[in-house]
């Protein structure tokens, strides 16, 4: 297999001294679904924008296509197709000169564009709409906008920041399968990060977990999700008198640590979750332990390792809903890094 | 070679958005409608002066500063829009395109001296209507809007400086605000330089605006030989268009780099 995309020792740190890439390494392969998730702040964009020549690494090496990212920045630029975390598209002009004006910055022109913009409109759902401002587009047309845009040219690489966050699930769903049929059917090579990790788990081929401008996962789903080697139970509880609260988690995990066959213990939010073998015989074990406490036990859930259980683990952080809304309130983008 | 071309899609895009958003032009053009109409009538007996050239009206010697006022305070409005395409993401949008980079900011400048140049003749076609009158026929009129869109290219320079600087729109229209009035009165825009006090007479020597303003009320009221205004005009533009070019490269290489 041909690697297009190989990254070494990657490392980034902005002006304010924010190190925000530290010493990455990883490679994507030609016509791969990629996934690249972390928790917020872990050095996604910023290593999407070097990678796609908008911001120069401080150390290490990296090439798209075979391409240096530093000497054969034009080149690179040719051949990929980069959907920002805030989607920009013009408020002033419509849809379609939207769509045109990408194509016309990268060297399409006349019948052979227009037809390509008809279709990719058609694509996203924004027939009806093509001739109507951009501006008084809602958040996911300008996203779906964003993103028929970004393929005009055909790119062989797409490289997508959060592609579907702030869409409604229908359109999420659409969204996904394009992206999928566009990985299968035309071989393009997808590099992704997205908050969504029961799809990234569908989809992606193979993944990088990134912390902290660390990489402290990689390998296909399947892999990541057999390491954990544990089920995973979530638990809610309350005391006598109906409250919960991190004394109260606290109380949990002593009590847990009576129990055989825990791997580890993490907090879930409003919960623990304990990760143990054999699931299935661990739950009537748990069950009895609280009944002897004085701690009640609201719900439980057991279920096999999802890459939500993979993600908690290596980052320990869990990707909440919260997180997602205020993050499409915020589109404004924060602009270009300075060097 | 792209950069044509790309900079023909840039001007074309840079337009639609002022067509579609008249009120940006309707506030530039206001306040030198207002001149037009309003400070010139008040001020019409200030023709009766000592010292005022003799012979002719208010309108015909303060219309020169007026068509600079505008060119000047559009021209420091310039800087707002690529603040927008910075904030907004559609910069970086362009950046990872093939596009040549200096189309970008061509594509902006020769917009803004388009757009200068389309108010100053709705300002020239006004004022002639209010019987302003130009002694060098057309020939005169086109050199004009050359000065007047070379003078607001000139400044443009400092409004993407700022803006690329600050990233915000705010600074950037409030610090053209704070400047246009005060140049523009200590400047020969709208009265003689003799009407002035001497200390300001010395301001005026400097001022830039004088120098343009100069040139083209010398195209209105003489001939184009009568006095070394225009080339002088010319010279003073440059230079300053060689300083506020220089450090709008400057801040573009840092914002592309
Ligand atoms: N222009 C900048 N100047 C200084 N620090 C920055 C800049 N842009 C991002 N950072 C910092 O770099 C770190 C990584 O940011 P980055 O945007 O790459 O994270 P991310 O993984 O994309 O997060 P999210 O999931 O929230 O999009 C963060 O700590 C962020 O605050
Ligand atoms: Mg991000």
């Amino acid at each position: 297999m041909t690697e297009v995309i190989n990254v070494k020792d990657l490392t980034l740190t902005y002006a304010d001294g924010t190190k925000a890439v530290q010493g990455i390494s990883f490679s994507v392969n030609e016509g791969e679904f990629f996934g690249f998730l972390g928790p917020n702040g872990a050095g996604k964009s910023t290593t999407i924008k070097i990678l796609t020549t908008l911001l120069h690494k401080t150390s290490g090496t990296a090439s798209v296509v075979g391409l240096d990212i530093e000497r054969q920045a034009p080149l690179i630029r040719k051949l990929i197709g980069v959907q920002s975390q805030d989607t920009s598209v013009d408020p002033e002009l419509t849809g379609r000169e939207n769509m045109l004006l990408e194509g016309h910055l990268q060297q399409m022109h006349g019948k052979e564009l227009e037809e390509r913009v008809d279709s990719l409109l058609n694509v996203v759902g924004l027939k009806e709409a093509a001739d109507k401002r951009a501006g008084r587009y809602s958040g996911g047309m300008k996203k779906r906008l964003d993103l028929a845009s970004v393929l005009v040219h055909k790119p062989k690489i797409m490289f997508l920041d959060e592609p579907t966050t702030g869409l409604d699930p229908q359109t999420r769903a659409t969204v996904w399968d394009y992206l999928e049929q566009l990985n299968k059917s035309e071989g393009i090579t997808i590099f992704l990060t997205t908050q969504y990790l029961e799809e990234a788990d569908r989809l992606c081929q193979r993944l990088c977990i990134v912390d902290q401008g660390k990489i402290v996962a990689q390998g296909t789903p399947a892999e990541l999700k057999s390491e954990i080697g544990a089920d995973a139970i979530t638990i809610t509880m309350k005391d006598g008198q109906g409250k919960s609260d991190d004394s109260l988690k606290a109380k949990g995990r002593q009590l847990l640590q009576s129990l055989p066959n825990i791997m580890n213990v993490v907090d879930s939010g409003n919960g623990l979750t304990i990760y143990a073998k054999d699931g299935g015989y661990f739950v009537p074990d748990l069950v009895r332990a609280f009944d002897k406490s004085d701690i009640k036990l609201v719900s439980i859930n057991l279920s096999t390792p999802s890459l939500d259980d993979v993600f908690l683990k290596h980052t320990g952080k869990r990707i909440r809903v919260e997180e997602l809304q205020k993050q499409t309130s915020s589109m404004f983008s924060r602009g270009r890094g300075s060097r | 070679m792209t950069l044509f071309s790309d900079t023909r899609y840039l001007f074309v895009r840079a337009l639609k958005k002022l067509v579609r958003n008249p009120i940006l032009i309707f506030f530039s053009l206001f306040q030198p409608i207002i001149f037009l109409v309003l400070f010139t009538q008040l001020f019409r007996r200030f023709n009766e002066l000592p010292g005022f050239p003799p012979g002719i009206s208010y309108l015909q010697y303060a219309a020169a500063g007026i068509l600079l006022q505008n060119a000047f305070s559009s021209a420091l409005q310039a800087g707002t829009s690529i603040v927008d395409d910075i904030n907004y993401g559609f910069l970086q949008k362009m950046l990872v395109t093939q596009v040549a980079r200096p189309a970008i900011l061509l594509g902006r400048l020769s917009s803004d001296a388009f757009r200068v140049t389309v108010q100053s003749v709705i300002i020239l076609v006004l004022a002639y209507l209010l019987g302003f009158r130009v002694n060098t026929g057309l020939p005169g009129i086109l050199l004009m809007l050359f000065i007047i869109a070379f003078f607001g290219l000139a400044w443009s320079g400092i409004s993407l400086a700022l803006g690329m600087r600050t990233r915000s729109a705010e600074t950037v229209f409030g610090i053209g605000g704070f400047l246009t009035f005060p140049l523009l009165f200590m400047s020969t825009a709208l009265v003689p330089v003799s009407f002035m006090p001497s200390w300001m007479q010395d301001v005026s020597k400097f001022n830039p605006i004088s120098y343009a303003v100069n040139a083209v009320r010398d195209l209105s009221l003489a001939g184009f030989y009568s006095t070394n205004a225009v080339l002088e005009s010319i010279g003073v533009i440059a230079l300053i268009a060689v300083i506020t070019m220089s450090a709008t490269l400057y801040m573009f290489r840092k914002v592309v780099s």
